[in-house]
């Protein structure tokens, strides 16, 4: 009998251990990481030319004890900037320009305020010589926005008194396209509701539709958002979250960076796109 | 063109062996049963005691000896593992039919082993093979009491064991999708239940399992590194029995009997999680609780079936069939999302006895694998999933020359049909509507003659060729697979081996993850993704130490031609270009497998260790425009795993207790970590990313090493129906925190939130590491009676 007590002793202590915590902090040494320009450039027609050059930097590289000073420290100044297109040149400024997006500003240190010209026909190409007298090289073309065609909002009365927003375009089969999608609820200041890229390879008849949850209540402001991107954009933030998401995620694959520019890593890109904004409404 | 010659070759070595038939000496032929239950025996040994000369049942239970013809009758003996031996007197006047039926010598041990099985592996040519029998399984600690002859088996020396999380089978530096598994000669594409953590072989349907890793006979062939062949029992023919397990998550019954007693039975058995009935309850129960999130459905379950007819004293007929799912689904109150996977299989074996020296098995084998997730929301439904499907006829001789040719030689072909990521999605309107997907109509053939030769007492070898072809996407893949292996007999108690294979592999599993996911589907070799293919040389010793010990030392190096990886960020899910997504290149990997094994007494285990070393090289993209870390380099695959070590003991503490324990140490997995970070602002409206990781070399990150300790107790009890016990495992029974997988957490001051301030910046960074399984303590009571 006593051989069963033993048993079922060593039974219990062991469903009350397993209770214990699976993770625990370790110390992990990496290899010597020789750091790289990263490129940010969003060209938006009309918009004036703004472009970020920062550097990336050794993994576990102490943060600067000021939060405030954490773009600052990454960022590369006295870089020759220079845009051309339809032969003309544009030299962007050293100069910090902050797009004051409420809580979401964003910080550029290349900057000319001239706009950037609606032509969907010919290259944009972007060179940059660093201090150390590196070169780095970008190419790309704007893209028309595609329109969203109607937004619908349907309620779901039976179940409940919450409304989903249901958001419609059109795609053009006559080539491949990319998209990415943001959805913000009551202001653009907020975590988006949904920001996802996707392309267009399943559509079978033209139309799009991105949806939602039923999630709204009656009085929300729906921010809908859809960029027309090129597959370089495409393929760069795919790989920029794959990058992300696969830390802490056992079943996520590490992945590189897919950049458009070389000699360094990042993104020169078009930016359009449609946004309607919808009050949920019975 | 390739078909033709296939069967000319089959046709000539029937020719061949008809005309060589000696005419100095009788053929005595037949099979070897298990008294109790009419299983018949496989690897059973028969020896003529006189001359010695000796034969072994095939897979099928059936044997061939060639003994002199004369006027004295002759003493055959037959034994085999754990039973007690029979020698039938036979007047060698003519072929004829013996057939043996053996009874297990002491009733009380599950496990009861002859010494002379070591003899039987030291005269037999096949090296790198493993066996498991599920009576061993029975006995051994397993996770959460689920004992499984799958994860057993990894116990093994070259077969490295699961590390924390990853359930992946990595045979000498092959590749997870490189092993063949077969139930009943039918192939199981997924074999896994639950990301890989249970397999889909229910113990007590099952007989047996072997595991080659390499000298692969001609018989086998379609994967690289192993083929793991897993035999359902035939069901008792004698008496009505059944056997049965209430554990900690599934609960098992088997039933089992004759339909015609000595000459036909059946065998019914299903296994099922029942976890989803308790949740179920605790959902209804939270019902009116707004705040209660309910809790998904899941379970899994299997059916196994066969039935066997004896039809003639020449004719036996096997009808099994397997039929396994994983369910997960949840309804919400605006959507209903089911996810189902698994297993079918089906099996028809018809065995024919030509003459004495000639066996005939003709199978026909279907297999289906397939994944659908269907969710549904008001209006709208989206439903995803992919298949592959087998049809496959197989011929197989198994001809006794005479006592120093035995020729193996058959052929098969196969019918596969894939369905990879199919797509449908829309509006139930139709004005919405996606769709995607490829199917695939493939084509396998393969002709194989395989000869087994004894040269005097100490050589023997087994030299055999296969021919495989593959015809899929307009093209015809053909391959020529050589096999050859040797044993040197150098005196009783010491055997030396070699062998060398080549395999061709025809498909390939879309899979990037260490865990088996159920989305993982098989995509066949097209014009872009050629079929794979190794080569294997191994040497080997086998020494008897006593008659009771037997240490096995091996060495082999392996080459990787055309190995499939994917590329970074691949979207292997759902994808209309999936191709774009592969990467090839070449791998090779070399290593040493030691083992000790006692199989008899009160004490029996065994101790095995591996050293390998693994590469992977000279990637590239199939697709212009991707990403592959590392291509044109050399790097180590994730499972590289220098030092494995495993022991396992049993022990019988009187007629009641049987104690076991298993410990696992093994060097840590590869894992591929970032080695910098950059900042991403993104476009207005989007969140600031303050740390995107830059990764390093692939792999270059060893993971802490892998110990894990298992004990079992098991106290079986003797009512007057039959018998019972009582299983208790403790897994992880020193309860060390292995790591799965390692993460690195941005550290915020205090007061900071980054999920409310999208602008907040880290202060620091913390590596951690996060474990799956503490010490896990498990109850199982089983029965049979």
């Amino acid at each position: 009998m006593k051989l069963y007590i033993i048993i079922l002793s060593i039974f219990s202590v062991s469903i009350l251990t397993a209770c214990g915590n699976l993770e625990k902090e370790i110390d992990l040494e990496l290899p010597f990481y020789e750091s790289q320009y990263v490129i940010e450039c969003y060209l938006e027609p009309g918009e004036h030319f703004r472009l970020a050059l920062s550097r990336s930097v050794p993994y576990f590289e102490p943060f600067p004890e000021d939060p405030s000073e954490f773009v600052s420290s990454i960022l590369v100044d006295s870089a020759e900037v220079v845009i051309s297109h339809a032969g003309k040149e544009y030299v962007l400024n050293n100069e910090i320009d902050i797009v004051y997006f409420l809580n979401k500003t964003k910080v550029y240190n290349y900057y000319l305020p001239e706009s950037v010209p609606v032509d969907y026909n010919s290259d944009f190409l972007l060179r940059i010589t660093t201090p150390d007298g590196k070169v780095i090289t970008g190419k790309t073309r704007l893209l028309p926005p595609v329109p969203i065609d109607s937004i619908i909002v349907e309620f779901d009365l039976e179940r409940d008194t919450l409304a989903r927003v249901l958001t419609y375009l059109t795609d053009d089969p006559a080539q491949n396209n990319y998209y990415r999608r943001m959805l913000h609820v009551n202001s653009l200041d907020s975590i988006p509701d949904q920001d996802f890229v996707t392309n267009d390879d399943f559509v079978d008849n033209k139309t799009i539709a991105f949806g939602s949850s039923f999630e709204f209540e009656e009085g929300d402001t729906v921010y809908n958002t859809l960029f027309h991107i090129d597959r370089a954009y495409y393929d760069f933030w795919n790989s920029t979250f794959n990058a992300v998401n696969a830390n802490g995620n056992p079943f996520g694959q590490p992945s590189g960076i897919v950049s458009n520019v070389s000699g360094g890593v990042g993104i020169f890109t078009g930016l359009s796109y449609d946004q309607v904004v919808t009050v949920v409404k019975k | 063109m390739l078909r033709k010659k296939i069967l000319g070759i089959l046709l000539m070595a029937a020719a061949f062996a008809n005309v060589l038939n000696a005419q100095n000496s009788i053929t005595i032929s037949g099979n070897v049963r298990d008294d109790s239950n009419g299983e018949t025996l496989i690897g059973a040994t028969v020896i003529e005691l006189s001359s010695g000369n000796g034969a072994t049942t095939n897979e099928y239970g059936f044997y061939s000896l060639s003994i002199p013809a004369g006027k004295d009758s002759l003493a055959i003996e037959f034994s085999y593992v754990g039973f007690q031996s029979v020698v039938l007197k036979v007047l060698p006047d003519k072929n004829q039919t013996l057939n043996a039926r053996l009874g297990v010598g002491i009733q009380l041990q599950e496990v009861v082993v002859k010494a002379n099985s070591f003899q039987e592996q030291m005269n037999s040519t096949e090296m790198s093979v493993e066996e498991i029998s599920t009576r061993e399984v029975k006995v051994i600690p397993a996770l959460l009491g689920e004992t499984d002859i799958l994860k057993t088996i990894q116990l093994k020396p070259g077969i490295p064991s699961g590390s924390e999380g990853n359930t992946g089978l990595y045979v000498r530096g092959g590749g997870g999708d490189q092993n063949l598994i077969v139930l009943d000669e039918a192939v199981v594409y997924n074999a896994n239940h639950l990301f890989g953590f249970f397999s889909t072989f229910n113990t007590d349907a099952v007989k047996d399992l072997k595991l080659y890793k390499g000298g692969f006979p001609a018989q086998y062939g379609g994967r690289l590194s192993s083929v793991i062949d897993v035999r359902m029992k035939d069901g008792n023919d004698q008496r009505f029995a059944g056997t049965g397990g209430i554990g900690l998550i599934t609960s098992r019954l088997t039933l089992e009997g004759p339909i015609e007693k000595g000459k036909s039975s059946f065998i019914v058995s299903g296994r099922r999680t029942y976890a989803d009935i308790i949740t179920r309850q605790v959902n209804k129960s939270n019902a009116d609780n707004p705040d209660f999130n309910p809790i998904p459905d899941y379970y899994f379950y299997d059916l196994n079936a066969k039935v066997n007819f004896t039809l003639s004293d020449k004719d036996r007929l096997f009808l099994s069939g397997y039929f396994g799912r994983d369910v997960f689904g949840f309804n919400g109150d605006f959507f209903d999302f089911s996810f189902f996977w698994g297993n079918a299989t089906g099996t028809a074996r018809w065995n024919h006895v030509f003459s004495p020296k000639l066996f005939h098995n003709l199978t026909l084998t279907y297999s289906d694998y397939n994944y659908n997730i269907e969710t549904k929301v008001t209006g709208f439904s989206f439903n995803v999933g992919s298949d592959v499907q087998d049809l496959n006829l197989k011929s197989d001789f198994y001809y006794a020359l005479n006592n120093r040719h035995t020729l193996r030689y058959g052929g098969n072909v196969t019918r596969h049909a894939f369905g990879v990521g199919r797509l449908k999605a829309g509006s139930d309107d139709g004005a919405v509507s996606f769709s995607g997907g490829d199917d695939f109509m493939a084509y396998s053939f393969s002709g194989y003659l395989g000869d087994e030769m004894s040269f005097g007492k100490d050589l023997k070898i087994n030299a055999g060729l296969r021919l495989s072809a593959f015809a899929n996407d307009g093209r015809l893949f053909g391959g020529i697979e050589p096999r050859m292996a040797a044993l040197y007999t150098v005196n009783q108690g010491l055997s030396l081996k070699a062998s060398y294979a080549r395999m061709y592999q025809y498909l390939h599993l879309v899979s990037t993850s260490g865990i088996a996911l159920p989305t993982d589907i098989w995509y066949p070799a097209t014009r872009r993704i050629k079929p794979q293919f190794s080569d294997q040389i191994a040497i080997g010793i086998e020494k008897l130490l006593g008659d009771k010990y037997m240490v096995t030392n091996e060495y082999y190096i392996k080459w990787l031609q055309r190995q499939v990886d994917f590329v970074d960020g691949a979207q292997l899910f759902a994808n209309k270009n999936l191709e774009e997504e592969f990467a090839i290149g070449n791998g090779y990997g070399y290593g040493m497998e030691w083992s000790i094994e006692k199989q008899e007494g009160q004490l029996r285990g065994w101790v095995g260790y591996t050293f390998a070393i693994i590469r992977r090289r000279d990637f590239q993209p199939v697709s212009e425009g991707k990403l592959f870390s590392g291509a044109g380099t050399s790097f180590f695959p994730r499972y590289d795993r220098r030092h494995d070590l495993s022991v396992v003991l049993m022990y019988d503490l009187g007629k009641r207790f049987t104690i076991s324990g298993t410990a696992v140490y093994g060097s840590g997995d590869r894992t591929w970590l970032p080695v910098g970070r950059f900042s991403f602002q993104d476009v207005y409206g989007a969140d600031f990313q303050p740390i995107v990781p830059v990764y390093g070399e692939r792999n270059s990150f060893r993971l802490p090493y892998f110990f894990r300790a298992d004990l079992g107790i098991v106290c079986k009890f003797f009512p007057k129906w039959g018998e019972s016990d009582l299983t208790l495992s403790f897994f992880n029974v020193t309860n060390r925190r292995n790591a799965f997988f390692l993460f690195i957490e941005p550290e915020y001051a205090e007061g900071t939130d980054p999920e409310i301030n999208p602008l907040a910046i880290p202060t620091g960074l913390a590596a951690k590491q996060v474990s799956l399984f503490p010490i896990i303590g498990s109850l199982t009571w089983n029965f049979k009676f």
